[in-house]
């Protein structure tokens, strides 16, 4: 292990707190953590906080680089957030962002914070004691004081947050780059921290079972579907769970059972309307729409084809199951992977339930379900990129997310070719890292194509439309990583953006 | 050559899900018909420029989601709309007495200043369907209500093979024009349609 040399840090630096061995653990790198040093030193009256990565063979220096977390001014941290037990630090900086959670595994987080109080204001917030609010004045003078530095320093402090965020991603790709070859293949190792990006197969999945066919470690599981998604043959073994359709500790047999009960309660449904000669007007459209759902797909093609008939049956019998909510437009392309992908009516139908439990309220007819999202969707952006907020801001209602409706609506299903779609939603369905992790697909969709819609200065119609037509374009690659860094940029900032009782990705 | 001011004018298109909304939008922009259109969700729009005398005019044509329940979305995009195009299936009843349903919600949504001459053309759509033999809903009776309802224009057309499609979107571009544009302008008995689609819009007025 190599010392950082002297060169990271700018000259005429006074150190006052420095602290070996302290390591980004982000949860996508492989076991092996970056260790480095963490600094805070002082430049004339302004104090600095620094965190280069040691040079050795697992970090080279260009990398170095990437990772290093150089030079941030303490008058741009809102707080910092201590974690007891396992000592960590995370940084979050007045934007709202937050730096990657430093890992002090010799301890030093009390020092850290002594070392700041010594020369920048720092007070417990009243809600969290584990929370320190840097230059939170509530004296009214010092208040105008902080306001004036904070304007000086308003437009570096955005620079530096968007700095922050390509740096992530950076990370992200790096390590993205660096786990995907040493796992593939490595079948049998799903630890805490070693994400395989391979998808999961059959043999591995046995392995997670135990002998009663319990999932040990539900956990694992989630997070194992999230970086490697699942083989395709495996998917109708595994989406019931991710559905919430059996839980994670039940047995072959309870499930042989609950699979019996449900199947018998489906017919009961399924005669409901069988025995009803009158169409509703439902009816029709269903009629209407499965004629039109994914037609293209051999699974779907053709004339008198039944699993076409299947689609229709089940979301006839999901309006009688649900007659508040009835059928509306689009659980047709919610419907269809799973039935897609399970082939069981019944099982493709309690599927279907559990999914809509999560996304139902998205087709009130008051839009008290999308509301909300779009809402949150519109924070995120202003909190993850201000720039294009702040665009959105000077077109005429583009701050509604209306261009954006159907992307929450069908969770991207017209997005992405179909395969593609079933990888999504396995992801998102893990709930891991957030439940909410589709509206930072949004964010990660709309920063990719941020130049674009900016260069062109495209109104709301014209983003309507530029929208709808990368219907089939966007590149899944690297998205859902993109979104996770994203999420994790935010941090609880991020959870603040999203109204309570919006509704989830699934269960 | 005259300048060539450009207007942007815009046309809603209304009607119960699956009567040829999209289809119609299709033939009429690409001369294009395709089996495989998904139901609209939210709201989409094509656009095509058309000529008139010296002047380039650019309609911009929304497409709907058909289902009833989607409508509270609806005044984000019936705003600032020229000509509303109300379409039903000539072999669906229902689809045919949800006219007046989609007129009314129209109105309410878009609120236009002069509710009262707000244009309105009907499109009875499918004609070719099965030789014209399961068509329920008769020429006589869609005129009848047409005219009841202030004499509105009225069309029947087939999206699929392309009949009257044309002639049908020369007249809503012929009404969304003098809605739009009343006052300054003389209307001459045709306007010369151009055959170039152009992608982007020019401007926006909702």
């Amino acid at each position: 292990m190599q010392e950082p040399e002297l060169h990271d840090l700018s000259d005429n630096a006074e150190v006052v707190y420095m602290k070996d061995n302290v390591s980004i653990h982000h949860a996508m790198l492989a076991s092996e953590r970056i260790s480095g040093r963490l600094t805070l030193f002082k430049k004339g009256s302004c104090l600095f906080m620094a965190w280069i990565p040691y040079s050795n063979a697992m970090v080279c220096e260009k990398d170095r680089i990437v990772y290093s977390i150089r030079e941030v001014p303490l008058t741009e941290v809102r707080s910092i957030r201590r974690h007891t037990g396992w000592q960590y630090i995370i940084v979050v900086l007045a934007s709202g962002l937050a730096l990657p959670p430093l890992y002090l595994y010799n301890g030093g987080v009390k020092e850290f914070l002594a070392t700041i109080k010594q020369h920048v204001s720092i007070v417990i917030s009243a809600e969290d004691d584990n929370v320190f609010l840097v230059n939170d004045f509530q004296n009214p003078l010092t208040t105008i004081i902080s306001r004036r530095r904070q304007k000086v320093h308003d437009h570096h402090a955005r620079d530096l947050s968007i700095q922050v965020l390509e740096k992530f991603s950076l990370v992200t790709k790096f390590a993205r780059e660096k786990t995907w070859q040493p796992f593939c293949g490595d079948s049998n190792n799903v630890s805490d921290r070693s994400p395989v990006l391979s998808p999961l197969g059959c043999d591995e999945w046995y392995t997670l079972l135990d002998s009663q066919g319990r999932i040990m470690d539900s956990e694992a599981l989630r997070k194992r579907v999230f970086y490697g998604g699942v083989e395709h043959k495996l998917r109708k073994e595994v989406w019931p769970f991710l559905l919430g359709h059996y839980a994670y500790d039940s047995t072959y047999t309870e499930r042989e059972y609950v699979k019996a009960m449900k199947r018998a309660e489906f017919e009961t449904l399924k005669k409901q309307w069988q025995s009803i000669s009158a169409i509703s007007p439902e009816q029709h459209i269903i009629d209407k729409d499965v004629v039109r759902t994914d037609r293209c797909l051999s699974f779907y093609n053709g004339d008198d084809n039944p699993n076409v008939d299947l689609l229709h049956d089940i979301l006839l019998t999901y309006s009688f199951y649900k007659l508040d909510l009835g059928y509306c437009q689009g659980m047709n392309d919610l419907l269809s992977p799973i039935l897609f992908v399970l082939g069981d009516e019944s099982e493709s139908f309690w599927c279907f339930v559990r999914l809509m439990e999560r996304l139902g309220p998205n087709f009130d007819r008051d839009q008290k379900g999308m509301d909300p999202q779009l809402l949150a969707l519109r924070n995120l952006v202003e909190l993850l990129d201000r720039p294009l907020h702040n665009y959105f801001t000077l077109q005429r209602n583009c701050l509604e997310y209306h261009f954006c409706f159907r992307w929450v609506l069908l969770q991207f299903k017209r997005e992405f070719e179909f395969d593609k779609t079933l990888r999504l939603w396995e992801a998102l369905w893990t709930h891991y890292p957030s439940e909410h992790l589709h509206l930072y697909v949004c964010v990660a969709i709309l920063k990719r194509y941020r130049s674009k819609i900016i260069g062109e200065q495209m109104d709301k119609d014209t983003l309507i439309k530029f929208i709808s037509e990368l219907s089939g374009q966007i590149n899944l690659d690297g998205l859902v990583r993109d979104a996770e860094a994203l999420f994790i940029c935010a941090g609880e900032k991020g959870d603040a953006c999203i109204p309570p009782g919006t509704s989830l990705t699934a269960c | 050559m005259p300048s060539r001011r450009r207007t942007l004018l815009k046309v809603i298109i209304l009607g119960d899900s699956g009567v040829g909304k999209t289809s119609l939008m299709n033939q009429y922009v690409n001369k294009k018909f395709s089996n495989q259109y998904k139901a609209t969700i939210g709201a989409d729009f094509l656009t095509k420029e058309v000529q008139f005398e010296d002047r380039l005019f650019t309609l911009q044509i929304w497409d709907t989601a058909g289902q009833e329940r989607f409508q509270s979305l609806g005044v984000a995009f019936y705003r600032g709309a020229d000509c509303c195009v109300l379409v039903y299936d000539v072999n669906s009843m229902k689809s045919f007495d949800n006219l007046n349903n989609w007129k009314e919600e129209f109105l309410i949504q878009a609120s236009p200043n002069d509710p009262e001459n707000f244009p309105f053309v009907v499109i009875g759509n499918k004609i070719d369907v099965d030789g014209g033999n399961s068509r329920v809903v008769s020429e006589k009776k869609a005129r009848a209500w047409c005219a009841s309802k202030g004499d509105i224009p009225y069309y029947e057309t087939s999206a699929k093979e392309g009949i009257n499609v044309e002639e049908a979107f020369q007249c809503i571009a012929r009404d969304a024009l003098k809605s739009g544009e009343e006052e300054e302008i003389y209307l001459p008995d045709t306007i010369d349609v151009g055959s170039s689609s152009q992608p982007r819009s020019s401007g926006c007025e909702c």
